[in-house]
Parts: structure tokens; sequence; C-alpha cells
């Protein structure tokens, strides 16, 4: 059983595959990293200011509420779920935040740390119904995200409520360098930490296994309540992070703040290479697919067209990027 | 002349001919069984004359007229209707509509005329003396009477050769006794059936006329009141199976498992020993794949109660299961048992990354060495650890699952269908790993519907049919054909094989 001409026929170049999916998952990371490449050459063909470090650090800070959220959400889909409520996530963040911040410099640090929490509790409460009850995900969420844009309502009375502290913006709009605004390196920053996640730890193996196959996943014994808890519960938090992304950009805690981001948040995550089905794709394409939408944005306003033009290259990328990455899988099947 | 009639029916897949030649004659009012082992050729054959393929070559004839069925539709309207296993109704809808799906009467406006499709039905119900209510939605019918809405539906295309494809194998003993009355009211009137079933016992129950496949040719046809069970069984497995059964194994140790499992009235016991493989024989609805999944942990409540080294299992889940040692190696890969698409490595060490981390932080040298390790010792063979899972042969997926169960260091392995879609080499290797684990002291249950697989590796056989075990056969008492006619219901067998411990 273990005479070495037998070894070696599964003993495999283990050296040179640290990660198991690695090799398999580059093509359509590198794919969409090279859209991206491909589209800002585009830009700064029609346009100098896409040639402009600060102008392309400020594409990075206008993109760290949707992108700070799709990390979480990314997580989610992983797994084989998904996070409507992560639009009504943001809007919470944002108002608990400024609620509890009152105009108080003082205030900043429980603030952000109760909006944080707020995010985690709504990421908590979707988790548990969904691995207990076995709702569907996707209506449990799109139930939570109407219950939570009622009680932000109800809490604010429909109109921008609570007061910025002097001193919070301004933390965040600093520009490293003169280029990269703190905000955008917060967004930098949380897209490590759940690239680290989802690479380094069981909990990121068992968001694929689970999400490849859940009926495996139960047979084979893996923690399958736990892990889609806390994948909820994450995606939450980071909800309620790019809440707090949200008001340090704006400086407005209007209750429907991020009202439709949910959309932004799903365009950039399957744009990435992350399918409703599970088991496939990851952070790496998801921070890729926000800074497509946010490049296409600006691009749309800088060669002149009307905002709602933005609306119809937002459908237009999800369809595109959904019909390709059939068509790179079954290649890859064949 | 011959109602139905095929001439020199063949069918090849892929170049491999699974169907050779098959001359065919069934008569009006005859009941004509289809026999044969696995693999013999009866599905192919049954597919091709109720329109689902088309043959490669040869012809068939209905009533002594050249017919070709390019749809299973163009088939029921010529009159040969064929209900297979697994029914295709729809459950909401009532038993009226289900019979008339598809064909609904009509008013002048283009409506359905339900008063008219009601009235059809029930008149159709009445001929045939089926008590079913035709405004009775389905999903409520016991399976029994579901397949009464399948039979009425055939009917209701005036359907002049009937195909039941194992039609009792969900039915139990009363219903399968209204079944063999509604089959001899419809012989009555002149309808040619066509009975497919591994029950032999039935075949020589109900029918008239027997013919038998083996390896997609027809090797004989014969009336039934000339042959008998053992006869039959040797015209199905032809000479080769008649080889010695190989000698017995080392004696096994203490009780490792021990299991009452209950379903419908009968009730049976499993015992399987530390060091011995036990196979679990039976036909296509036996149950064994129901009992087996029972055993670790997918079981309804009250189905089942058992010990692992003398110790009661309470709770029922797979995670329970695991946590006494019980592992089980599913059947179906693609369903249960492969996590598609990620790597050979990551469906390896899926359930043991407990043990290669530190603080939920995965120890990729650590994962590589369990889970290579256990690979190499199976001699799985891929390109890298990193593979697409679904991209191996079928023998080195098969292999993924088992180290992925050798990882979980079960007590208890229960493996269902082992070999199954998997080389003739990788075949022999996994017999050869269960040997080898029994032999290290773990408990094996096999379930196999190849009884000369579980002649080769098992150190007792039990046979189940009906869900309930049998018969129980030691290592080197029994042969194929002994095994085949035990789980075919020969009655001569059943009564020498009463189930139970070995000395």
């Amino acid at each position: 059983m273990s005479r070495p001409d037998e070894m070696a026929a599964a003993a495999l170049p283990q050296a040179a595959v640290p990660q198991p999916r690695r090799a398999r998952r580059i093509p359509e990371m590198l794919a969409i990293w090279l859209v991206l490449v491909a589209l800002l050459v585009l830009a700064g063909v029609l346009s100098d200011a896409f040639l402009r470090p600060v102008y392309l650090g400020n594409i990075v800070r206008q993109a760290a509420p949707i992108g700070i959220a799709a990390v979480g959400v990314t997580l989610v889909m992983i797994l084989g779920g998904v996070d409507l409520s992560i639009g009504a996530t943001i809007s919470l963040g944002a108002v608990v935040c400024a609620a509890v911040m009152a105009g108080e410099p003082a205030n900043i640090a429980p603030a952000v740390v109760l909006a944080c929490l707020a995010g985690a509790a709504v990421g908590t409460l979707n988790g548990a119904l969904i691995a207990f009850t076995g709702v569907s995900p996707f209506i449990l969420t799109l139930g939570t995200a109407i219950t939570l844009y009622g009680v932000t309502q109800l809490i604010t009375g429909g109109t921008a409520h609570g007061i910025v502290a002097p001193g919070f913006r301004e933390a965040f709009n600093i520009r490293i360098g003169g280029v990269l605004p703190v905000l955008g390196l917060a967004f930098v920053g949380v897209a490590g930490l759940g690239l680290a996640v989802q690479r380094l730890t069981t909990f990121g193996r068992r968001l694929y296994l689970i999400g490849s196959n859940p009926a495996t996943a139960r047979l084979a014994g893996l923690p399958v309540r736990r892990t889609v808890l806390i994948a909820y519960a994450l995606s939450g938090l980071f909800g309620g992070l790019g809440g707090l992304a949200l008001l340090a950009r704006s400086g407005v805690s209007g209750s429907l703040a991020a009202s439709g981001y949910e959309f932004d948040v799903l365009a950039a995550v399957v744009l990435g290479g992350t399918t409703f089905e599970g088991g496939r794709g990851g952070i790496g394409g998801t921070v890729a697919g926000v800074l497509i939408l946010f490049v296409a944005f600006n691009l749309v306003n800088v060669v002149g067209l009307p905002y709602h033009a933005q609306l119809v290259v937002k459908g237009a990328v999800i369809i595109a990027a959904s019909a390709l990455y059939r068509r790179m899988r079954e290649a890859r099947q064949a | 002349m011959a109602l139905l009639e095929t001439e020199g029916l063949s069918k090849s897949f892929a170049g491999v001919p699974v169907l050779s030649g098959v001359d065919f004659a069934a008569e009006a009012g005859e009941v004509h069984a289809l026999v044969g082992a696995n693999g013999a050729g009866k599905s192919t054959f049954l597919n091709i004359v109720s329109g689902s393929l088309a043959p490669s070559a040869g012809v068939i004839r209905l009533a002594g007229a050249a017919v070709r069925f390019a749809t299973p539709q163009q088939a029921h309207r010529a009159g040969v209707s064929i209900v297979h296993q697994e029914f295709s109704l729809a459950p909401l809808l009532d038993v009226a509509t289900n019979v008339f799906l598809g064909r609904e009467p009509r008013t002048r406006l283009g409506l359905v005329d339900r008063a008219r499709m009601r009235h059809d039905a029930a008149a159709l119900l009445d001929t045939h003396g089926f008590r079913l209510d035709p405004d009775a939605p389905v999903a409520g019918l016991s399976v029994a009477e579901q397949q009464l809405v399948e039979i009425a539906r055939a009917l209701s295309f005036e359907a002049q050769v009937l195909i039941l494809d194992e039609p009792t194998a969900a039915l139990s003993p009363p219903e399968q006794q209204r079944l063999f009355a509604v089959i001899e009211r419809l012989k009555a009137v002149g309808v040619a059936i066509l009975y497919v079933s591994h029950r032999l016992d039935e075949v020589f129950r109900i029918a008239d006329r027997v013919t038998v496949l083996r390896n997609g040719i027809r090797v004989a046809t014969r009336r039934v009141a000339d042959l008998d069970h053992a006869g039959l069984v040797s015209l199905m497995l032809g000479e080769a199976a008649a080889a010695a059964a190989p000698p017995p194994r080392a004696t096994p140790g203490s009780v490792r498992l021990a299991a009452t499992y209950r379903a419908g009235e009968a009730t049976s016991s499993i015992v399987v020993r530390a060091g011995e493989i036990v196979g679990l024989a039976g036909f296509v609805g036996a149950g064994r794949t129901h009992l087996a999944r029972a055993l670790a942990g997918r079981a309804r409540s009250n189905e089942i109660e058992m010990t692992i080294d003398g110790k009661a299992v309470d709770r029922r889940s797979a995670g329970a299961a695991l946590r006494h040692g019980v592992v089980y190696v599913t059947e179906d890969r693609k369903r249960d048992g492969l996590f598609v698409p990620l790597g050979v490595l990551a469906n390896t060490t899926a359930g043991a990354l407990d043990r290669v981390s530190r603080f939920g932080l995965l120890q990729a040298g650590r994962e590589q060495k369990l889970g290579g390790d256990m690979l190499a010792r199976l001699r799985l063979a891929a390109p890298s650890l990193a593979a697409p899972v679904n991209h191996l042969s079928g023998g080195n997926q098969q292999k993924a699952v088992f180290a992925r169960a050798l990882l979980a260091e079960p007590r208890v392995l229960i493996c269902d269908e082992p070999t199954r879609g998997v080389d003739v080499g990788a075949k022999a290797q996994i017999h050869d790993l269960l040997v080898e684990l029994a032999g290290r002291g773990l408990a094996v249950l096999v379930v196999s519907s190849e009884f000369a697989e579980l002649l080769a590796v098992a150190d007792r056989i039990l046979v189940m049919r009906d869900r309930a075990v049998v018969a129980a056969f030691a290592r080197g008492t029994v042969d194929e054909p002994t095994l085949f006619r035990a789980a075919s219901g020969d009655p001569a067998v059943l009564a020498a094989a009463r189930p139970g411990l070995p000395p």
C-alpha cells in the first residue's frame, strides 16, 4: 500500500498548490480584474480625469459603503444564500450612528459600536431564522428589509435624524498621501479582512462546502446551522459598517439613505463571479465588481449622460456578467 | 397473430450494444412477463417499445403493422401505454384531471369541459372496477390508488398493450392482490400485459409466458407452467454464476451494531460485529437504502432502535450517528456524496477540518498531509489535489468519498452501492479496501444490487424483500442463484434460510 510508485500516483504536486481552490478560481478572478483594467483604459481615453490619482482615490471612497457591505453579502452568497436586507441594514447603521452621536464628538465611539451591533443583530436574526426554520433566504431577507425600513422610518419620523459629530466625517476624509481617503482605505481593509476569513479559516472553507452541496454537507456532519448563522451575522455586521461609511461619506442620515443599495451590492457580487447557486466566487472578485460598477457610473457622468443612464448600465452589466460566467463555466466543463 | 411484436430489436449506446436482435411477441389477452438480472436490457427494451428511445435496428409491429414511435405520446395514441415505477401524476389536481391531462374534453368556447371530463372519468373507472372518486385530489391517495390512476390514464388511450414496470414495488400485500385482480380483468377484455418484475414469485402467480433477457439477448421465451423458480433463475443468470462460493474468513469479534428496524408490519433485526462485513442484498424497492440511511441517522422516528457496542444511540440525526462512529457512504455521489466543483482535497477533508486547524485557522500543511495521505492510501489518481472532483473518473470520485468517510474515523461503515459507476480496476481496489478495513476491526455493512459483489466481500449476507430482512446466509453457504431466488421470493429458499444470528 505504501510502495513508492503508488505514492507517486497520488502524491500529487502538493507544494505547488498551497490552496486547493486557487488553481481553478484564478482564471475567473483574473478575467474580472482584466475587465476593470480595460474599463479604466477606456475611461482614461474618454476623459483625462481618470488619469488623476486623486480622482481614482475618490472613486474608491465613493464605493466604500457598497463595497464594505458587499464583502459580507459575498460570504452569504458563497453559502448559497442571499441578503436582500443589506440596503435596509446600511440605512439602519447610518441612522443609529447619527442618532447616538447627536452632534457630540464624545459620542463617536459608542455610536460606532452601536451601529455595528445593530447591523450584527439584524444579521443574526436573519441567520437564525434561515438556519432553524428553513425559510427561503430570498423571502426572509426581503421581509426583513421591508420591516427594517418601517422601523427606521418610525424611529426617525421619516426625516433626517441625528447630527453627525464634528470630526467624524473629517477623520474619514483625510487623504493618505494626498490620494486615498481614509474611507477608501477602510474599504480596502475590510475587503482584506473578508478575504482572510474566506481563505484562511475553517468557517470560510465551510461556506464553500455548504454552498456547493448542502445535502453532502449535512451527511458529512458539517455544522451547517452554525455556519449559516455566522455568515448572516457577518453580513449584518458589514452592513452596519457600510452604514458608518455612508454617514462618513454623505454626512446625512435620511431614513431611506441606502434604499435600493441592495441591488448595487448584488450587482457587484454577481459581477465579481459569486453566483446565486453558491459554492463559487469570492471576495477578490467582488472588490473588482464594486470598482467596475463605480468606474462605470462615473464614466456615465463624465461623458455627460443623464443619471438614469446609470441604471441602464447597471442592469446591462449584471445581465452581461451572468451570461459571460455561464459560458466560461460551460466551456470549462466540456 | 401477435398483438405486439418485435423483430431483431437492437440498441447501442456509444457503440456499446445493450440490446441485440431481440425477437419478442405478446398476444392479446396474455400476461407476458419480462425478466432479467441487472443490466440485462429490460429498461432499454421497455423504453424502445413505449416510444422513449429509438432502436438502432429492428422493427416493432402492432397487430401486424410496422410502427415507429418518435415519442411516448405517439405510442400512447397507438395503444401502447407504460406505467412506470415512478408515477408522473400532478399531485394537486384531481383524479379526473390526471386521467385526461393534456387531452381534456373542451366546450365549444375552448374551455375545459369539466362536467364531461368528470363523467368520462367516472365511466372509465367504473368499467374497470376501480373504486376511485374522480374528484379526489391525487396527493391524498395511497400509492396503490395513485397507481390505479396511472393505469386508468393508460386505459383512457384505449390501450391494447399495457406495460407495468415493477408495479408491486411500492404496494402492500393486500394492495398487490387487488392489482392482480385488476390485471386479470384487463386480460379478460383482451389487453396484452407486459409485466416486468424482479419478483419471480409474482411472475409465477400472474404471468402466462415469460421472456428472459440476459446481456441484451433474448435467451428464452417459455410458458410459465413449464418452468420452476430455480429453472427460471438459471436462465436469467446463465451457467457462469454457479461458481463455488469462497471460503469463510476469520471469526469476527463482539457485536458492534445491533438494530431493530420496523417498516409496516415487519420487524427486522440487524447485527454487525466488529471485523465483519455484512452484505445487504435485494432488488430495487426492497428497502435496502432506506434501512441503510435509517442506520446512519436519516430515519423517521420510531422506525429504528440501535445500539453501538451495547450503548443506545438516542438522537436521530446524521450528526448524532457520526458521533457514535456510524459513517454512511451514499449510493448517489452526485446528490449527497460530493462537493462539486470544489477540489479533491477540500472534498476529502470537509468533515475533518477541526483536526487541521487551530483557533479556526486552517493549516494548509496539515490539511494536505491528512487528506493527501488518505488519498494516497486509497490510490486515488488525480492531476493535483486541487483538481475539481467532478473532473475525476467515477472510481476516483468514489475514492474521494471513501477518503472523507475514513477520515471521520468510523466504527461502523455503511456503504451503499460502493462500486456503482466505477471501473473494474477501482472496483477490485474498493473490495480489497473493505476487506482490509474489516480486518482492522471495523464493522462494515455493504448494500449492493450486485449479488456477485456481496458474495465476493461479505462474511454474511442478509436478503431484503418488502422492507424486511427475509433471509440470512453465512459466507460459503450460498451462491448467486440462491441469493437471486431468495430476493425474488422463492418460497423454497426462504423457508430454508430464516434470518437470525449465526452461531
